[in-house]
């Protein structure tokens, strides 16, 4: 009797403790503001500070659901002065009613004026510490101030901020014209410091006329003319960043082929043109593939030391406006195949140069290739990849094989098609 | 000085004096006597004839004997065509001077008895006693017929492929319907009385070259050994012989089915079988045994393995939706894709109650149709489907009682808990449902783990007549291998090794 009276009490104090001590970090969906992606600027007034651009999504926006459809705009959004981005989240609750929090936060913008700024990585290091910040969250740079980035970028469809921008990164993603571009990589690469670093690179300016050019994807966000009506924001290129600072810019041909060079990253069914070989009025449709992975011929041991990489590169034509005939035609084929080969070495050897002499680092993580030739640890960190990588002697050579020549392989012969 | 007031007025009892039978237990012990008046008015006594209208006593002459007789019987369980036609009037018209009873009367079985108490329980379990003028037994004649229903279709475990007949309330159906199954000499049909007063009696039904002699033993004592007056049915039984019966989780199977009974028979388990009851207790039972369902082995491999995937996976879904639902909108916000999550945000934005409390209005909501709905009468029912539906689902919606999303949550755990068929396991399962949401409401994900961990700790401790709740999984023994899923049926080689059958091999 008595010892059931105290196992009985036991029991309940026992389950008032889990009462007591549960729920603590307990927070209903509702009662939470989204913040999707944040804009960092650089304060006109304080060095010490940023100025904080919160794009904040509002989950009631297109649902059709009984009971809470609604015709509320799809977002706000807010920008004032902070010391940091962790403690603002108080400070916007001034003007934002509910909890600011960053569990959706997707993207990290920042104006192309505080990348370039030797403090910004100060900023950036605010991100490994606040706990609901993800680690996958995208770092953008934008060509103008992040917050008026962020107001113009309004797309009239995906009205929805955090899905236009995973739909818009991916996308560049699969076709090589950004890059990945998360925190994790951020950290890893300037904490690593033997290569660069590329963000994804976004303008909503717009160029004044077309661009008259040869190849059809030499620009970076902010250059591509268009009309229509649409949203004003553009992604293409990258921005590189050296010792988490920011040292140039890519155009998207550049990004593109930096996917090529990199066996970390992929891109698939890329699609570009070259001039045409038989008709230089025309310029040649392609698809590009890389054909499994790079062929690295290194040779640290030498003063200069050396690399010999060989692309393999599956090119597909897709319009062929000169209407030459490959598929019967071995010569056409080989001719058409050097072309490639010399177009593709000479461009792949224009940017690396570049990232030597102007970048000073590499960007294609190539010091992955070169750790195997270290046996300690000590003796790859001597070497020095990030300083040595300016001074080596390297050549490219491409590997083309030609795919198919489209759905149908063969064009009609204009002088038979013309006779008459 | 108010406790002790209230203490005193609610602990103490009246007392109440019992009325004392030992006159009437002492009567019945003794044999009965050679005088046939006595005799007879000693029963009529016991049966306080005539005001018991069902019991007949009929006295008559024996012709050829030339001796005086009297007949007692319960006419409504008894074949009164029988009596009439096969003992009264054989005996009335006798010629023959030295015949014996046995030989006048031409009923199936004729036995005798001296001592009251015995005959009384023969007259009261369906026969007709002779008592004879100047004899000291009685000659007792089996013409018993209780009045039951035909073998029906089996309504709560119903199956598409296989056979449909059903256990019903009488006993000797029940074991045709097992001897249908099994034509074995092996098969014992082994009876022991459970009740002092009703008498009811417990038949074990098992194959003798199979069953473990020690199971057996165990099981004939746990029941020889209840002392309760009465006990109607199995379903009272079962509570009477269970290890724990304050435990969430049954442990013997408790099936309608008699080709289940038939199989579970023969892999060496007992079956225990009792009047007043359509179904059948088998004992030990595993978890898995409440897991599946005679349908799986009578459908081929796939299908049979198919139908068990989408019933553990109902099993989780009901154990887990709406506990998996609270902890991600309370705790773990970004674990859910951010489409999903701005969804839940939005449908949740009008409605008054947090998470947890809103799931657990709709349980319970959902709980009370369902209970309502099985005890509605009949011709009412098709009015519970809809006003629940309605209300429940689209009013209450509407209202902004509750977000369309915890419907479904709720409807989905609802409808999943419907492919548990085993009426034990489901209630266990739906109780164990209430306990995660609670843990999620407070713990969130951590709480659900932590919960379902114990939960585990709990089975696997758990015996069922000293067979642990979770072999052959674990603790591993030989055996067919029939868990979550089946195997061929020419690879099930083994009896279930944890019973200790007589003989492991199968085939």
């Amino acid at each position: 009797m008595r010892t059931t009276r105290i196992k009985n009490k036991v029991i309940l104090l026992i389950s008032m403790l889990l009462f007591l001590t549960g729920c603590w970090d307990q927070r209903e969906v509702e009662l939470s503001a989204y913040v999707v992606a944040i804009g960092i600027d650089k304060s006109e007034t304080d060095e010490g500070s940023i100025r904080l651009t919160y794009l904040i999504s509002n989950p009631e926006a297109g649902i059709q659901a009984q009971g809470s459809a609604s015709d509320e705009p799809p977002r706000e959004t807010i920008t004032f002065e902070v010391d940091d981005f962790l403690t603002a989240t108080n400070l916007a609750n001034t003007v934002v009613a509910k909890e600011v929090t960053y569990d959706l936060l997707n993207v990290i913008i920042v104006s192309e004026e505080l990348a370039r700024d030797d403090r910004f990585i100060r900023w950036m290091y605010d991100a490994t510490k606040g706990e609901d910040i993800r680690r996958n969250a995208k770092l953008l740079v934008s060509k103008e101030n992040a917050a008026t980035f962020i107001q113009n970028t309004q797309p009239s469809i995906e009205t929805r901020p955090h899905q236009y921008f995973n739909l818009i990164f991916e996308r560049g993603n699969e076709i090589g014209t950004l890059t990945v571009s998360d925190l994790l990589t951020f950290f890893r690469k300037t904490e690593a410091d033997s290569s660069l670093f590329l963000s994804f690179y976004g303008s909503t300016e717009k160029p004044e006329r077309p661009k008259q050019g040869e190849d059809q994807d030499r620009f970076k966000a902010g250059e591509f003319y268009y009309e229509g009506e649409t949203n004003t924001s553009q992604f293409a290129g990258s921005a590189i960043f050296k010792e988490g600072k920011m040292i140039g810019a890519l155009t998207a041909e550049q990004t593109r082929l930096s996917y090529l060079l990199n066996d970390t990253m992929e891109a698939r069914d890329i699609y570009t043109t070259l001039p045409d070989p038989f008709n230089e009025d025309y310029q040649l449709g392609i698809k590009l593939n890389k054909e499994g992975k790079l062929d690295m011929q290194m040779d640290l041991k030498r003063e200069t030391p050396t690399i010999d990489v060989t692309v393999p590169l599956k090119v597909d034509v897709l319009t062929n406006h000169s209407m030459a005939e490959y598929p019967r035609n071995p010569e056409n084929r080989e001719k058409l195949k050097k072309t490639f080969k010399n177009r593709f070495e000479k461009k792949f050897e224009k940017l690396i140069t570049k990232t030597q002499d102007e970048f000073k680092g590499d960007p294609f993580a190539w010091s992955l290739h070169a750790r195997k030739h270290f046996l300690t640890i000590p003796e790859y960190e001597k070497f020095d990849w990030m300083k040595t990588y300016p001074e080596m002697d390297i050549s490219v050579s491409v590997d083309v094989r030609l795919g198919t020549f489209g759905r149908q392989g063969e064009v009609p012969d204009m002088e038979k098609l013309r006779e008459d | 000085m108010i406790g002790k007031f209230l203490r005193k007025a609610y602990k103490s009892v009246p007392p109440y004096s019992e009325e004392s039978s030992k006159e009437d237990i002492k009567q019945k012990e003794q044999d009965i006597g050679k005088k046939l008046q006595k005799n007879t008015q000693t029963f009529q006594s016991i049966y306080s004839y005539p005001d018991n209208q069902d019991v007949k006593i009929r006295e008559l002459h024996i012709g050829g004997l030339n001796k005086k007789a009297t007949v007692i019987f319960i006419s409504t369980i008894t074949d009164t065509n029988i009596i009439e036609q096969h003992i009264i009037r054989p005996l009335i018209e006798n010629s023959a001077e030295s015949k014996s009873i046995k030989d006048i009367v031409s009923v199936q079985t004729v036995a005798t008895e001296s001592q009251i108490k015995k005959i009384l329980s023969k007259i009261n379990s369906g026969n007709a006693a002779l008592l004879i003028d100047g004899e000291e037994q009685a000659q007792i004649f089996n013409v018993s017929s209780f009045e039951g229903r035909g073998v029906e279709k089996s309504q709560n475990e119903s199956l598409v492929k296989g056979p449909k007949e059903a256990f019903n309330e009488m006993v000797f159906t029940n074991i045709s319907l097992i001897r249908k199954k099994i034509k074995n000499e092996n098969l014992v049909v082994e009876s022991t009385t459970a009740s002092v007063r009703s008498k009811n009696e417990v038949y074990m039904v098992y194959v003798k070259d199979l069953a473990n002699d020690k199971l057996v033993d165990n099981v004939r004592n746990r029941i020889k050994s209840l002392n309760t007056d009465v006990l109607q049915n199995l379903g009272l039984l079962e509570q009477r012989i269970e290890e724990r019966p304050r435990s969430v989780f049954p442990t013997i199977l408790y099936t309608e089915r008699p080709d289940r009974a038939a199989s579970f028979a023969e892999d060496g388990y007992i079956v225990l079988l009792m009047d007043n009851s359509p179904d059948a207790l088998i004992l030990p039972a595993t978890f898995w045994s409440f897991y599946h369902s005679s349908e799986d082995h009578y459908l081929r491999f796939l299908y049979g393995n198919f139908t068990r995937m989408l019933r553990i996976a109902a099993m989780f879904i009901t154990l887990f939706s709406s506990a998996i639902y609270i902890s991600i909108v309370t705790f773990h916000a970004e674990m859910i894709p951010p489409d999903l999550l701005l969804a839940i945000a939005a449908s949740r934005e009008k409605v008054p109650f947090p998470a947890a409390i809103e799931i657990i209005i709709m349980e319970i909501a959902f709980e009370l149709i369902r209970e309502a709905g099985l005890r509605v009468p009949s011709p009412i029912g098709p009015t519970i489907g809809i006003v629940g539906a309605l209300i429940l689902g689209q009013a209450a919606v509407q209202a902004n009682i509750v977000s369309p999303i915890v419907v479904i949550v709720v409807a989905l755990g609802g409808l999943s808990s419907f492919a548990i068929a085993d009426i034990s396991m489901n209630f266990a399962i739906r109780l164990c449902r209430f306990l995660l949401v609670l843990s999620a409401a407070f713990f969130g994900i951590y709480g659900m783990a932590a919960l379902f961990t114990i939960g585990l700790f709990y089975l696997v401790s758990i015996k069922s007549f000293g067979v642990p709740y979770l072999s052959p999984l674990s603790p591993k023994y030989i055996s067919s291998g029939d868990t979550v899923f089946r195997r061929l049926l020419r690879n099930e080689f083994y009896r279930p090794g944890y019973l200790k059958p007589k003989d492991m091999k199968k085939q």
